[in-house]
């Protein structure tokens, strides 16, 4: 039988924020390595939640990140930018596939097809494409995103965020402790590894699932 | 501008090398514009650590402080003052620190600093010398910023009285703009700028790129 860890991180994430981008692969292998489950929660991107981003703070973040990816082998650019109707459509259909225990394979899937090849998920064609790499079927994913109660669940998320005293995203919670951004991952690894939750070696929880997409 | 273009544009540094090699055969050194805030635990964390990691290597790092950064009309800016003690608190474990204080300090109660060092000018090794002492009094030994404690630290380090004034740390804060930064910590090295608490191996790498390498 298959142990259940007892511990949780939530990890909020936005589709169209590039570090979360570059945070996933790496908060999706958490699990294999430390005594925990990870709990996606996908969250409004922040500029649909009413916060400015000024020009200058959008170039530096596509610079950074791109030198970022470098550094991490990850895939940067062409780019579709998911704001408005793609990131909602990526949110619920997030929601569901959660649902399915397919989350992890929908937003690494989602996120290089949006940051790595310029798909446009608010485009049917390029959402099809997505969910069904993920092993979703593309009339579940429909249906989700246009179910009210799908909507629901990625509003209490970006509330719970918001909740938090948090503005921005990737952000872990770990028994409390709030860990914002992609490089403070390795942050948040000290604290597992202090509670006593590091993995033995050679007993990664899903076997043949530990390697980068 | 296009996505794709400002990312490629990141990635030429052709012109930053040719440029960094005419410095050396001039006999000129690096110069890495550091801007940051004595009220900001992460600008503890940035001049400690980007001072210890360029001795050795030909750059002068200059001091720039500041007063007025962050977005204007930000919401989150309280919130983001008080997750930077405890962001501040784990990098610097990264490098061996334990900061000592939990709440922020209010940005009057150092602006003196910011002036006195704008005052002097950003260059010298000693003033480099103070702000890193400076900033270790505050943050790690959770030193109050006294006038009469820092006043005595700064004639240890430069030998001199410290010159008040505004202007220079307007001028820090316009060059700042200019350079792109919109918040503290920030480094600014040959066309490009990081956050100096989040990419200190960034900006090393970029400076053995340009063959700013440590002395032989």
């Amino acid at each position: 039988m298959s142990e259940q860890p007892a511990e949780a991180i939530d990890f909020f994430y936005s589709f169209r924020s590039p570090y979360s981008y570059l945070a996933a692969p790496r908060a999706f292998m958490l699990p294999m390595r430390y005594r925990i489950s990870l709990r996606f929660r996908g969250v409004v991107p922040m500029v649909m939640r009413g916060q400015s981003v000024p020009r200058e703070k959008g170039l530096h973040t596509l610079r950074d990140t791109a030198r970022e990816a470098q550094r991490l082998g990850m895939p940067f650019g062409p780019m579709h930018d998911p704001v408005g109707e793609g990131a909602m459509r990526c949110l619920a259909v997030a929601v569901h596939a959660r649902e399915r225990g397919s989350e992890r394979d929908f937003v690494l899937g989602a996120g290089a097809a949006i940051w790595g090849r310029a798909v446009d998920v608010a485009a049917d064609r390029g959402l099809r494409a997505v969910c069904e790499g993920a092993g979703l079927e593309w009339d579940a994913c429909r249906a989700a995103i246009s179910d009210p109660a799908v909507l629901e669940e990625v509003e209490r998320d970006t509330t719970a965020l918001g909740e938090l005293g948090q503005w921005g995203v990737p952000v872990f919670n770990f028994r409390g402790q709030l860990f914002w951004g992609q490089d403070r991952i390795e942050d948040l690894e000290v604290e597992l590894a202090g509670a006593g939750l590091r993995r033995p070696k050679g007993s990664a929880r899903f076997a043949g699932d530990a390697g980068e997409r | 501008m296009v996505p794709s273009a400002v990312i490629a544009l990141s990635r030429v540094t052709a012109p930053a090398r040719l440029a960094a090699a005419a410095q050396r055969r001039a006999g000129r050194s690096a110069e890495v514009e550091l801007y940051f805030a004595f009220d900001d635990p992460c600008s503890a964390v940035a001049v400690i650590d980007l001072a210890a990691r360029v001795a050795g290597r030909p750059v002068d790092l200059l001091m720039k402080p500041v007063l007025r950064r962050g977005i204007p009309g930000d919401p989150a800016v309280e919130l983001k003052r008080s997750y930077a003690v405890l962001d501040a608190g784990r990098l610097a474990r990264r490098i061996g620190l334990q900061l000592a204080r939990t709440e922020p300090l209010a940005a009057e109660s150092t602006a003196f600093l910011a002036e006195w060092v704008a005052e002097s000018g950003p260059r010298s090794r000693e003033l480099r010398a103070f702000c890193v002492r400076a900033m270790h009094h505050l943050w790690f030994e959770a030193g109050e910023p006294s006038p009469e404690v820092l006043r005595a630290m700064w004639l240890e380090e430069l030998g001199s009285t410290p010159a008040s004034g505004g202007h220079q740390i307007r001028m820090n804060e316009a060059r700042m703009a200019r350079r792109g930064p919109y918040a503290t910590p920030a480094a600014w090295l040959a066309g490009r700028w990081y956050f100096a608490q989040d990419r200190p191996d960034s900006i090393m790498r970029y400076l053995d790129e340009l063959g700013w390498t440590e002395r032989q």
